[in-house]
């Protein structure tokens, strides 16, 4: 019986790519979190807005992963919550308990917020609770600050967008239609800077516009001042959306850059951005080589080690397999709870390609007991592959890292070989929330 | 477009009093959507030859949201765009939830936008016994709400409620009380109970409608009276008072 039951167990640890379906190669259902921490949630983005003070309403229970991201951030003046009781259902009193609340916070705090970013959970949304009336009413009683609605709601999370994806959208929710500045451009909904050496941030720059980007806000009227910008650039996909939202609602100009492990996409992104900004094209060729140069030399330092990718990482952890391997890398699992649109190429070419390759999700209940690796060394791009093969020899990145472009993936490959040839303390970094966050980026 | 939602203790005739106004509305060339926001479901089954629609509820948890807007909304009598929000199991699910997802999904699947209805018609449970209840008498829906009661003292205790509970909400900028309509059942001083309780919310009796077999005759053919006899004095009455619904929301119309 025993035996029977682990045999389940492990079923649901892995498949191979020849067996893996598009897009979700695993059941769905009761899911676990890997103790890899690096990704950032909801309190996270929201502190990137400078000066604002983040208000959560929810029953007292929910609150203990907020509230431990505040202080593991050194952000915990930066945080307040309302508690919810029985009685305040009963009372019917859900709406002013926000009012309420808030204003005492707003009331009680050192320093005037310029905004609030309210959180309010499943529970008003289950009772209907009239949340325009409450932010009008806010708005009204404190004219001088914008209050921005959020949600910490994921059982009433419905088709659409995401939580994640909701968040970036709500992070420029303040912003107001300014003159239109035609050299600035704005890098929309990445948590991360963009590296200044991405081929992103050198094309824009050097040809004489300004890029701005939340992460290096420091004022919030700096932070408004990006309603100025001609055009937006998303980069991450959960971006996307609150980039197309904002775009259409201040008349600016958008296009969606993603980190691409594709040369031919690569070099489309960068003729239509120069098109967007009036340039010319940049010559790829001393980029593309680079890259290359970067990839055989890791290939090298790797010699025959395991490499394993997961979506924590880099938004297309298929296309990066594909890219790996054309080089010499010996690819060998993929960790990823469902397969992006974006990498459908790439797994169709793995399926083609790379047979035994084995795509292990990352929620499934059963990865909390399978086995951490098998004493092979594997090199790890990201926490959670880190933490599922047990190495120390890790690429410590989440949502791509600031990398951009031909020189993003130099740097990626670059970082690759160092992390083969220096081990890492992979159980005190990954389970840090918020890679780069608590650093000072946005506290 | 106008909005109006319809009240009422349950059983007091609100669907049948909805559809007809619907009906006749139509009749009058106007572009009627009539929303049944009662977990029964059948506010509009007389405006549909006595069938049921498939409600958004039964939809959502067949389907999820993954359908179109068609699915939900079915053309009735008069090309009547008749919707039913549909309730949760008995004695499990939320009532006011599920009216809350119906009217939600209706908007984000732009069903004001698609049919564009010149007049909205909610037909709404009972009393206003959760938030859910009241989401059609706030902003963005219905403009003003109608208590529909007879003389009965259970009917005027459920129309006193619903009127407090719109001037509780009266500072929100939710619905205003539309009126009265008197649904007659012959009982003992009927008219001068019902004059009591629109002299005490602070309101007006809008039009009545006589107990009439007529009524009951539609029924059974699963047909409003408007449609199953036009010529009827009850066809007559509830021609009198949908133009006085509709005026009292603003609209005018030639019945």
């Amino acid at each position: 019986m025993l035996e029977k039951i682990g045999a389940k167990i492990y079923e649901d640890t892995g498949v191979t790519a020849s067996e893996a379906l598009f897009p979700e190669p695993f059941r769905s259902g009761l899911e676990y979190a890997a103790p890899a921490r690096g990704m950032w949630n909801i309190v996270h983005t929201g502190m990137l807005i400078p000066e604002s003070h983040q208000i959560f309403v929810c029953a007292e229970g929910c609150l203990r992963g907020v509230v431990l991201t505040a202080a593991e951030m050194g952000a915990i003046g930066r945080l307040s919550s309302v508690a919810i009781r029985e009685g305040n259902v009963l009372d019917g009193d859900m709406e002013e308990l926000i009012i309420d609340g808030a204003s005492d916070i707003i009331g009680k705090l050192p320093r005037r917020p310029r905004a609030v970013l309210i959180y309010t959970s499943c529970i008003h949304h289950f009772m209907a609770c009239d949340l325009p009336r409450v932010y009008a009413v806010l708005r009204e009683r404190f004219p001088d600050i914008d209050f921005i609605e959020c949600f910490m709601n994921p059982i009433m999370r419905k088709s659409g967008l995401t939580p994640d994806q909701l968040m970036r959208r709500q992070l420029y929710a303040p912003l107001k239609p300014l003159p239109r500045d035609p050299r600035a451009v704005n890098i929309v909904g990445s948590d991360l800077p963009t590296d200044d050496g991405s081929d992103l941030c050198r094309l824009t720059r050097e040809n004489g516009f300004s890029l701005n980007e939340i992460a290096r806000m420091r004022t919030y009227d700096e932070y408004l001042g990006m309603a100025k910008a001609f055009l937006n650039i998303s980069t991450y996909p959960s971006a996307r959306a609150g980039a197309e939202t904002l775009s259409k609602r201040l008349g600016q100009r958008h296009i969606y850059m993603p980190f691409a492990f594709d040369y031919g996409e690569t070099d489309a992104e960068y003729a239509a951005l120069a098109g967007e900004l009036g340039v010319e094209a940049p010559d790829a060729s001393a980029g593309r080589d680079a890259a290359d140069l970067a990839l055989d030399r890791a290939a090298r330092t790797l010699g025959g080690m395991r490499v394993a990718i997961d979506y924590t990482a880099v938004s297309r952890p298929v296309q990066l397999a594909r890219l790996l391997s054309e080089h010499g890398f010996n690819v060998t699992d993929i960790y990823l709870d469902s397969v992006s649109g974006e990498d459908r190429d790439a797994f169709d070419w793995v399926k083609g390609n790379l047979p035994w390759l084995l795509f292990h999700p990352t929620a499934r209940p059963a990865m909390r007991v399978a086995p951490r690796g098998d004493g092979t060394p594997v090199l790890a791009v990201g926490q959670k592959a880190a933490y599922f093969t047990g190495s120390d020899r890790f690429v410590n990145i989440v949502e791509n890292g600031g990398l951009h472009g031909y020189d993003g993936i130099a740097k990626l490959a670059g970082l690759i070989a160092d992390a083969a040839e220096t081990p890492k303390d992979a159980r005190a970094l990954i389970q840090i929330k918020g890679l780069g966050c608590s650093g000072g980026c946005c506290v | 477009m106008i909005q109006l939602a319809l009240y009422g203790k349950g059983g007091i005739g609100k669907s049948t009093t909805a559809s007809n106004i619907s009906a006749a509305l139509a009749a009058a060339g106007v572009r009627v959507m009539q929303i049944g926001c009662d977990p029964k479901a059948d506010s509009t089954s007389a405006l549909l030859g006595g069938r049921r629609a498939e409600t958004v509820i039964d939809l959502i948890q067949k389907r999820g949201r993954d359908f179109p807007l068609e699915d939900m909304a079915l053309e009735g009598y008069g090309g009547v765009v008749c919707v039913e929000a549909g309730g949760p199991t008995p004695g499990l699910g939320c009532a006011g939830r599920a009216i809350t997802a119906a009217l939600e999904l209706l908007k984000e699947k732009g069903a004001y936008e698609k049919f564009a209805p010149d007049a909205v018609i909610y037909d709404v449970l009972g009393d206003v016994v959760c938030g859910g209840f009241s989401v059609p008498m706030r902003a963005g829906y219905a403009q003003k709400v109608f208590i529909v009661t007879s003389g009965e003292n259970m009917a005027i205790h459920a129309g006193a409620n619903i009127a407090m509970a719109v001037e509780n909400f009266r500072e929100r900028g939710y619905a205003s009380l539309g009126g009265i309509i008197l649904n007659r059942r012959n009982v003992k001083n009927e008219d001068e109970k019902v004059l009591e309780l629109a002299s005490d919310v602070g309101t007006e009796i809008v039009g009545a409608i006589d107990r009439s077999d007529t009524v009951q005759d539609a029924e059974e053919l699963g047909k409003t009276v408007m449609e199953a006899f036009p010529d009827s004095l009850a066809a007559a009455g509830y021609r009198a008072l949908a133009r006085a619904v509709a005026a009292r929301c603003g609209m005018e119309v030639e019945l």
